[in-house]
């Protein structure tokens, strides 16, 4: 870091709000500690410590919760920790629209703690909701189960503030729920992981809470015969608010027990509607070998977010492919690996083919080739059907051996143009992307 | 950047030289540069803006939208995609001249799959066509503009269409899974896919609603769903439009989310009724058409909120449509709005805004005082629900200064939008129409941000110039204002709504 950054940094945001030396140690990433850790106030203190890293060509690493900074191709220079957690103020709620205004370091928890005790919610539930933060949720596209009825965060972003790499403030989108002005700049910083500007606040769309909501579990001796079922639910009047496919390990560790694989539904709506699909749910699941359902106790949602984990899991894999491969790619995955001596556990977000595994090995031992071979051939599977990986999760020894980001075609070169317009001197997030990005 | 010089009259050997290279790409048959010819394509929906191309080309694959686009790249021609035209904002137009490429040739349905719930159409297919070719396996295509009998997918993309349905279910953007594009420079490339999630920034969100400016698509991947179990539709009427409005906020504020709900003001329930009888009372100040969809289990209580809902804001009356044909009666009543608008006034012109719901009762008032103020009279029909306003401003073109009159209101009912939170634009774009209205809602930060962005992906500014930001020059030509029908509207195949 240049000379004089730092007094300049304390200067601009206080002395209290810039962190040095062992202080960092939350922000230490893959063995990496950054130069400082930054703590801005408001969006002008945002804007004004982009300008001074942009000034001094310093990387600048945006940071909700943490839950996710691993995530990503390593970094080849720390820089400085811009982290959000000061700015985490509901803005704007407005029940009668349907939207809330917030400060990007907001946790989700905290949020939809806000929402609810006004009969609402934001339908998006990722994992680690007491640390993420609805910045970093937006800028990893992070979801949960209830995507399979209420989408991502694409569908529900429709504002949004950034403070670009060259320190200025800009606003896409608006706070309106249907609003075709301007080019979608919302779309363009969801899951762009920090590389194309800092998010400082998102107006959302939000939904009435519903008057009953269950999450109901089949046991099945086969995931083959799970995935049938995943398959008759799609084609049945039943409308879902999540339907997940489990393995055996994944619902081991989620402290489900099933025999072969456990197919985990949900349903929200009238008392009523959610009893009646129960039911059918239970009518279909049936004639395909299922269990009789049961209830699991709300608990189990914010758990399945997580995805499987298993015990030692040195990587985790995620896929998306077409909603009726899910089931295969998880057997024809967990075989690939157990020819390797690995243990896995697979999960999916199985109505939308998003798919999450875990890699173990024996005792949590770590041999990055074979590890590394498993996850190749995972990828390739995906890949053969039409579908992507990302390696969410890997000691660096792996991620030395598998791209972590998936090929993103032709598209790659619009996306470096993207980013050269963007951000031209590179300092957000600088190499973590895709395509070099 | 492109050569203005284009703008000028292309000389009779360069035309032909042209015309030839652009033969050798898509066959005689499938070029027009005969002046009469090109005249249909002078403009779109918007009839406000006209704007005459060198060349009309019709191409009937990715292969050949490239190499239309490769010519026009090297011969540094400014050329802009084409639907079915219906766009209301111009912005299918060729403002600076140059090359149209009709998309109208490439409207297959290539693949359906109905098992991971997507197909794969080509982006002159029209909108209403894919419903109908899922439709006999139980499934639809969302998004449902008015237009939804002329006008095509690619048309939906490139505006990121809405329509009434479009409160429950999310618009164009919603349903996009993946697109083929042949970008600016002529490379084909693909945007997304058939899965949920793509490697990259999401360039297929941003190309969905960027009006023809990012490239051209020559495949569209899009969700399908299945058809509800269940529909209900009820008629709320009340004697005062602020109750109507109160009612929407009610509504939304009893935890239910309908699939439509529709406002439609007194002067519109005059007109429809005066053309159509369609079972509005007359004397009514605003009627709500609220639609559930669903399961059928639960869809009578859902229902019976709805009214209790617009009970208790005052709501002289309501019922809900005892069966298919009772239903259908009274959407007639709320999209022959628009043909009803011509027994009552030779002319009107739509606006097309976006405010807060809970604004709604003041920003309606307030339409009526601006439009009061300029000496016209306007009828309000629009998408209640999600805060889309369409204040349609009845006048007489034949009236001198009557058009200025409704442009200044037009201006000022944005501006009103714009104060109150929301935005210049719900569905139908910016295009020509609104491009100097963009820093209404939009800081010279913010449009340089989309400046930038565009150059991303439209270095040269050869596709589709002019557009979206407030521009310097062009060909276009403005007025008279005088409203004429688009031909889809004419033949009765739609209304403007
Ligand atoms: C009677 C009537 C009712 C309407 N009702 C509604 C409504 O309810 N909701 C609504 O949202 N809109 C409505 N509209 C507006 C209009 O129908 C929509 O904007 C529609 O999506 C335009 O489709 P089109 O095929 O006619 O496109 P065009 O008008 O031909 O073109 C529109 C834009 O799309 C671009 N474009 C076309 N094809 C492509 C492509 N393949 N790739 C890239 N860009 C492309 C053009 O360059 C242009 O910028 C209505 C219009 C009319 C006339």
């Amino acid at each position: 870091m240049p000379d004089g950054l730092l007094d300049t940094l304390r200067a601009t945001v206080g002395p209290a709000n810039v962190l040095t030396g062992v202080d960092l140690s939350p922000y230490v990433v893959e063995g990496r500690t950054p130069d400082a850790a930054v703590f801005p106030g408001s969006t002008e203190e945002v804007a004004a410590v982009v300008t001074l890293a942009a000034g001094a060509e310093t990387p600048l690493v945006p940071w909700g919760g943490g839950t996710a900074a691993s995530v990503g191709v390593p970094a080849a220079r720390a820089g400085i920790v811009l982290d959000l957690a000061r700015l985490n103020r509901l803005l704007e709620h407005e029940p009668g629209d349907l939207t809330a205004t917030v400060e990007a370091g907001l946790t989700m928890a905290a949020l939809q703690a806000a929402l609810r005790g006004r009969g609402q919610w934001l339908s998006l539930d990722p994992a680690d909701g007491e640390r993420a933060t609805v910045g970093g949720v937006l800028a990893a596209n992070a979801s949960g189960p209830r995507r399979h009825l209420y989408g991502t965060a694409r569908d529900l972003l429709i504002g949004v503030t950034v403070v670009t790499a060259e320190g200025v403030v800009v606003k896409g989108g608006g706070k309106v729920v249907k609003n075709v002005a301007g080019y979608d700049l919302p779309k363009l910083f969801i899951g762009a992981w920090g590389t194309l500007g800092v998010i400082v606040e998102a107006t959302l769309k939000l939904r009435p809470v519903p008057d009953a909501e269950r999450l109901v579990c089949v046991g099945f001796d086969r995931l083959k015969d799970a995935g049938a079922a995943v398959r008759a639910v799609m084609g049945s009047d039943l409308i879902p608010n999540a339907v997940e496919l489990l393995d055996a390990a994944a619902a081991a560790a989620l402290g489900v027990t099933a025999p072969g694989a456990a197919l985990l539904v949900g349903f929200d709506g009238l008392a009523e509607q959610v009893e009646w699909q129960c039911a059918e749910l239970g009518r279909l699941a049936g004639a395909l070998g299922g269990r009789e359902p049961r209830a699991l106790p709300p608990e189990t949602w914010p758990r399945l977010a997580a995805g499987a984990a298993g015990p030692g899991a040195v990587a985790v894999m995620t896929f998306s492919v077409l909603p009726a491969q899910a089931a295969e790619l998880m057997e024809q995955g967990a075989d690939a690996a157990r020819a390797r001596g690995l243990q896995t556990a697979w999960a999916a977000h199985a109505g939308v083919g998003v798919v999450r595994a875990t890699l173990a090995s024996e005792a949590g031992r770590l041999e990055p080739g074979p590890v590394a071979a498993a996850l190749a051939e995972w990828r390739e599977l995906a890949r053969a059907g039409g579908g992507q990986a990302t390696l969410e999760r890997a000691p660096l020894a792996v991620k030395a051996l598998v791209p972590v980001w998936d090929d993103p075609g032709a598209g790659g070169r619009i996306m470096q143009r993207v980013k050269r317009e963007l951000d031209p001197k590179n300092i957000l997030n600088p190499g973590r992307f895709v395509a070099g990005i | 950047m492109y050569n203005p010089a284009t703008m000028a009259a292309l000389t009779a050997t360069r035309k032909r030289e042209l015309r030839r290279a652009l033969e050798a790409i898509v066959g005689a048959p499938g070029v027009l540069s005969d002046p009469d010819e090109l005249l249909v394509y002078e403009s779109d929906g918007l009839t406000l803006f006209r704007a005459l191309a060198d060349f009309v080309v019709f191409p009937t694959s990715a292969e050949q939208v490239s190499a239309v686009v490769g010519l026009a790249n090297r011969e540094r021609m400014p050329f802009v995609a084409r639907g079915a035209g219906t766009g209301l904002s111009g912005g299918c137009l060729p403002a600076e001249g140059g090359l149209v490429l009709s998309l109208m040739r490439m409207n297959r349905v290539l693949e359906v799959d109905y098992e991971n719930h997507f197909a794969v159409v080509e982006p002159g297919l029209v909108n209403l066509h894919l419903s109908w070719t899922v439709g006999p396996r139980g499934f639809y295509y969302a998004p449902d503009p008015s237009s939804q009998q002329a006008c095509t997918l690619g048309g939906n993309i490139a505006n990121n269409s809405g329509g009434p349905h479009t409160l429950k279910y999310g618009v164009t953007t919603n349903h996009v899974l993946g697109l083929e594009v042949v970008m600016p420079d002529g490379e084909i490339v693909w945007l997304g896919g058939r899965t949920r999630e793509a490697s990259g920034y999401d360039l297929t969100g941003v190309f969905v609603g960027s009006e023809g400016t990012f490239g051209i698509a020559t495949k569209i991947v899009v969700r399908i769903l299945k058809k509800p179990q269940a529909v209900r539709t009820v008629l709320a009427v009340f004697d005062q439009i602020d109750q109507a409005s109160a009612a929407v906020s009610a509504i939304i504020a009893r935890g239910l989310v309908p699939a439509a709900v529709e406002m439609i003001d007194q002067l519109t329930i005059q007109a429809v009724e005066d053309a159509f009888g369609c079972g509005y009372p007359r004397d009514a100040a605003a009627a709500l058409l609220v639609e559930l969809d669903g399961l059928a289990v639960g869809m009578e209580a859902q229902a019976a909120r709805i009214v209790e809902a617009c009970r208790d804001a005052g709501a002289r009356e309501v019922r809900a449509a005892r069966d298919e044909a009772e239903r259908q009666l009274l959407w007639k009543g709320r999209k022959s709005a628009f043909g009803a608008y011509g027994r009552v006034s030779p002319a009107y012109m739509v606006m097309d805004g976006v405010i807060p719901r809970t604004k709604l009762p003041y920003v309606l008032r307030r339409v009526n005082e601006i439009v009061a103020a300029h000496g016209l009279r306007v009828g309000n029909v629009f998408h209640a629900g999600d805060g889309n306003l369409h204040p349609n401003i009845l006048y007489d073109p034949r009236t001198p200064g009557e058009e200025a009159r409704v442009v200044a209101a037009g201006a000022e009912i944005m501006k009103l939008c714009a104060e109150v939170g929301g935005s210049i634009s719900g569905e139908h774009g910016i295009g020509l129409e609104k491009s100097d209205f963009m820093p209404f809602i939009f800081s010279a930060a913010d449009l340089a941000l989309m400046q930038r962005l565009k150059n991303a992906f439209n270095p040269t500014g050869l596709c589709n110039p002019g557009k979206v930001f407030p521009t310097k020059k062009s060909c276009v030509e403005v007025g008279p204002v005088a409203h004429r029908p688009h031909a889809i509207e004419e033949k009765g195949l739609a209304q403007r709504f």
